[in-house]
C-alpha cells in the first residue's frame, strides 16, 4: 500500500500537465486525472500522390486537434491512456498554378504511455500506439482518376518528454511527443487502376497491402506549451505531421505543418 | 535516442518524385516518361504499326533545345503525342489542347444534322440528352449526341413505352465522342433480358510495357426499367468514339442488334489524366478495354452492315444509313 501511494506521489510530481488544477478535497486514492485540450491552428500542407500526378502541390493547411489524457490502474499506476483525434484540411496548388488539390485527413491516435521519472521536472512516457487514418486527395483537373482515397492503420510506438519549469511565478509545461506507425494495412488501388474498375465492376485486385517502415515511413510530432492565464490553461503548440508511403507502385506524401493555439483542461474522474 | 531515431528514420526516408527542373528538357522529359511508364497501348501498337517509344525519345529529344519557347515546346511534344494515334491522348496548356484527329477527319462524315432534321421533324421529343420520334414508317428513331450527361431511368421508361407500337428501333451514336461508361452501359441494359458478357478491361500494374492486370470481365446486366423486345440497329460513324465505342461494343452482343454505318472511330483506353512540371496538363489512354473474345477494339469496331452517305441521297435530302436501317428493320427475314 505505501509503494502504491509513493508511486502516486511521483507520478503526480512528474506529470506538471495533469496537476494543473484543484485538488482539494478528494481522497487521492478515488480519483483519476484527466486532462483534455482542444487546438485549432493552420499552417502550410505538401500534398503529393502518383496516382493523381507527379508533381508536388503546396498550399495552406488547416488543423483541429483533440486530445485527452487519463491515468490508468495498470502497473502500479504508472501508465496512462491517450486519445488524439486530428482533422486537417488542405488547398494546394502546383508551382505554375494550374492545378489545385484538395485534401482531408482525420486521425485517431491511442496510445498507452508507461512514465520514466527522471528528475523532479522531467520526464519521459513511452508504449505502444495504435493510429486509424481516413481521408481524400481530390485533384480538380484530372479525369478518370480524379481523387485518392486514403484509409490506413497501423501499431507503432509513441513518445514523450514532458518538462515543467516556471518563468517568474507562472507554471509552464512543455511537451514534445512523436508517434512512429510501425505495422499495419494500407487501401490503395493498383498502379493504373480506375475507381470505376473497383466500385462499378467489383474488381478484386491487390487493393489492402502490408505496411511498415520500410513503405510507410510517417511520424505524427507535436511541440505543444502550457501556459495559465488566470483560471484557464493556454496551450500553444506545433504539430509536423509526415504521412507518406509506397504501395503498389504508387508514391504519396501529406507533409503538414501547423501552428496550434487552444486550452487545455484538468479534471477528476471518482473512481 | 529514440526520438532520434525516429526522425532519422522518417526524414532518410522521404518519399518523393524525381522530378529535376522546369526547362524545355526537363518537360520532355517528365511528358516521354509519363506515357513510357502509363500509357496502355504501346505494346499492341509496335505490332500494329510499328510505334517504337524509345525510338521517338530519340528522335524528338534533338528537336528539344533549352532556348525554345513554350509554343516550340508546346508544338514538338503535340506532334511526339500524335504518334501514338489515340484521340484519348491530349496535352493542354494556355496554349491550346493538342488532339490526334486522323481517326475521324480522314474518313467520310458519315453524318449531317440538317438531313437528320427531315427525319426528325418539327414534333420530336428531347429527353435528358436523347432526341426521338417515330418515322413515318412506323420505325423508332432515337438520337444519342452524348454519354458525358447522365441518362435518366425515367426517361428511358418513357421514351420505350411510347417506342412499344413502333415495329423497330434505331439507335443512331453518331458524333456521339463519347462520356460516362456507366451511362452508355445504362442504355445497353434496356436492349438486354439476361446477363450478357462484353468484353473485358485491365489496367496497368507497373511502369513496365507489359505490366497488366489479369483481364476483368464486363457484364451488361438487364434493366429493371422497360426493355425493348424487337429488332434494333446501332448507327456509327468515326466520330463514334470512346465510350461509345464501348455502347457499341455492348449492343454488338445483343442477337437483336444489328450496327449499321462506318467502322467507329476506337478509343478503348479509359484516360487517366497527370502533368508537366510547367503545369501542363496530359491526358492519355491508360486501361486497355477488349471485346469478348479478348480482341482489341482501340481502333474501332467495324459494323454488320457497311453503310456510307450516298451523294445522290444527300442530294436529295436522305439519310443513307437510316435508309439501310429502316430496311433491315422492315425486312422480316432481316
Amino acid at each position: 500500500m505505501r509503494k502504491k501511494i509513493l508511486l502516486f506521489v511521483l507520478w503526480a510530481c512528474l506529470f506538471p500537465a495533469l496537476l494543473i488544477s484543484a485538488q482539494e478535497n478528494v481522497p487521492e486514492d478515488s480519483r483519476s486525472v484527466v486532462m483534455r485540450s482542444t487546438l485549432i491552428g493552420a499552417g502550410f500542407s505538401n500534398v503529393f500522390d502518383t496516382y493523381l500526378s507527379p508533381i508536388e502541390y503546396e498550399g495552406f493547411d488547416v488543423r483541429l486537434l483533440h486530445e485527452s489524457i487519463r491515468d490508468t490502474r495498470l502497473m502500479d499506476g504508472r501508465v496512462s491512456f491517450q486519445s488524439l483525434t486530428q482533422a486537417n484540411f488542405s488547398y494546394t496548388e502546383n508551382p505554375s498554378k494550374t492545378g489545385s488539390m484538395y485534401t482531408g485527413l482525420v486521425s485517431w491516435n491511442c496510445a498507452f504511455h508507461y512514465r520514466f521519472r527522471i528528475n523532479d521536472r522531467l520526464q519521459a512516457l513511452f508504449g505502444p500506439m495504435l493510429d486509424l487514418n481516413g481521408g481524400f486527395i481530390y485533384n480538380v483537373r484530372n479525369s478518370n482518376n480524379p481523387a485518392q482515397g486514403k484509409a490506413y492503420g497501423s501499431v507503432g510506438a509513441s513518445g514523450m518528454v514532458v518538462c515543467k519549469f516556471r518563468i517568474a511565478r507562472y507554471p509552464m509545461t512543455v511537451r514534445y511527443q512523436a508517434n512512429l506507425p510501425l505495422i499495419g494495412a494500407m487501401f490503395s488501388p493498383e498502379y493504373g487502376e480506375s475507381y470505376y474498375e473497383i466500385f462499378s465492376l467489383g474488381n478484386e485486385g491487390k487493393h489492402v497491402s502490408f505496411t511498415s517502415l520500410h513503405n510507410n515511413p510517417s511520424l505524427r510530432q507535436m511541440l505543444t506549451l502550457d501556459f495559465p492565464i488566470r483560471k484557464v490553461v493556454m496551450r500553444v503548440g506545433y504539430v509536423c505531421d509526415l504521412q507518406q508511403a509506397k504501395v503498389n507502385r504508387l508514391k504519396t506524401h501529406i507533409y503538414s505543418h501547423d501552428f496550434m493555439i487552444g486550452f487545455v483542461k484538468h479534471f477528476y474522474l471518482l473512481k | 535516442m529514440l526520438l532520434l531515431f525516429f526522425f532519422g528514420a522518417t526524414l532518410s526516408s522521404c518519399i518523393r518524385e524525381d522530378i529535376a527542373g522546369n526547362s524545355p528538357e526537363d518537360n520532355f522529359e517528365a511528358l516521354w516518361k509519363i506515357i513510357d511508364e502509363q500509357y496502355c497501348f504501346l505494346d499492341y501498337k509496335n505490332q500494329e504499326y510499328g510505334l517504337d517509344w524509345d525510338e521517338v525519345h530519340t528522335r524528338y529529344a534533338r528537336r528539344i533545345t533549352a532556348s525554345m519557347g513554350s509554343e516550340a515546346l508546346f508544338e514538338v511534344l503535340s506532334e511526339m503525342l500524335d504518334e501514338l494515334r489515340d484521340g484519348h491522348v491530349n496535352l493542354s496548356s494556355s496554349i491550346g489542347t493538342s488532339q490526334y484527329r486522323a481517326w475521324f477527319d480522314s474518313y467520310p462524315r458519315n453524318f449531317s444534322d440538317s438531313i437528320q432534321s427531315n427525319y426528325l421533324k418539327k414534333d420530336y421529343v428531347n429527353s435528358s440528352g436523347l432526341t426521338w420520334q417515330i418515322l413515318e414508317n412506323n420505325i423508332g428513331y432515337v438520337y444519342c449526341e452524348s454519354f458525358s450527361d447522365g441518362i435518366g431511368d425515367g426517361n428511358l421508361d418513357q421514351m420505350l413505352y411510347k417506342m412499344s407500337v413502333c415495329d423497330g428501333l434505331i439507335v443512331d451514336v453518331r458524333n456521339n465522342g463519347g462520356g460516362a461508361l456507366t451511362t452508355a452501359q445504362k442504355l445497353a441494359a434496356r436492349f438486354t433480358n439476361e446477363k450478357v458478357l462484353v468484353g473485358y478491361i485491365c489496367h496497368k500494374t507497373g511502369p513496365g510495357h507489359s505490366d497488366f492486370s489479369d483481364p476483368q470481365a464486363v457484364y451488361i446486366e438487364p434493366s429493371d426499367g422497360i426493355r425493348w423486345q424487337k429488332k434494333a440497329v446501332v448507327l456509327t460513324n468515326r466520330r463514334s468514339y470512346s465510350a461509345t465505342n464501348d455502347f457499341v461494343n455492348a449492343m454488338k452482343q445483343f442477337p437483336l442488334v444489328t450496327v449499321v454505318g462506318d467502322k467507329t472511330g476506337g478509343g478503348s483506353g479509359l484516360p487517366f489524366s497527370s502533368e508537366l512540371p510547367n503545369g501542363w496538363s496530359v491526358r492519355f489512354s491508360a486501361s486497355p478495354m477488349f471485346d469478348p473474345e479478348m480482341n482489341q477494339i482501340e481502333f474501332g469496331i467495324d459494323p454488320d452492315v457497311k453503310a456510307d452517305m450516298a451523294a445522290e441521297d444527300f442530294q436529295k435530302g436522305a439519310d443513307t444509313i437510316i435508309e439501310t436501317a429502316c430496311r433491315l428493320l422492315q425486312n422480316p427475314a432481316g
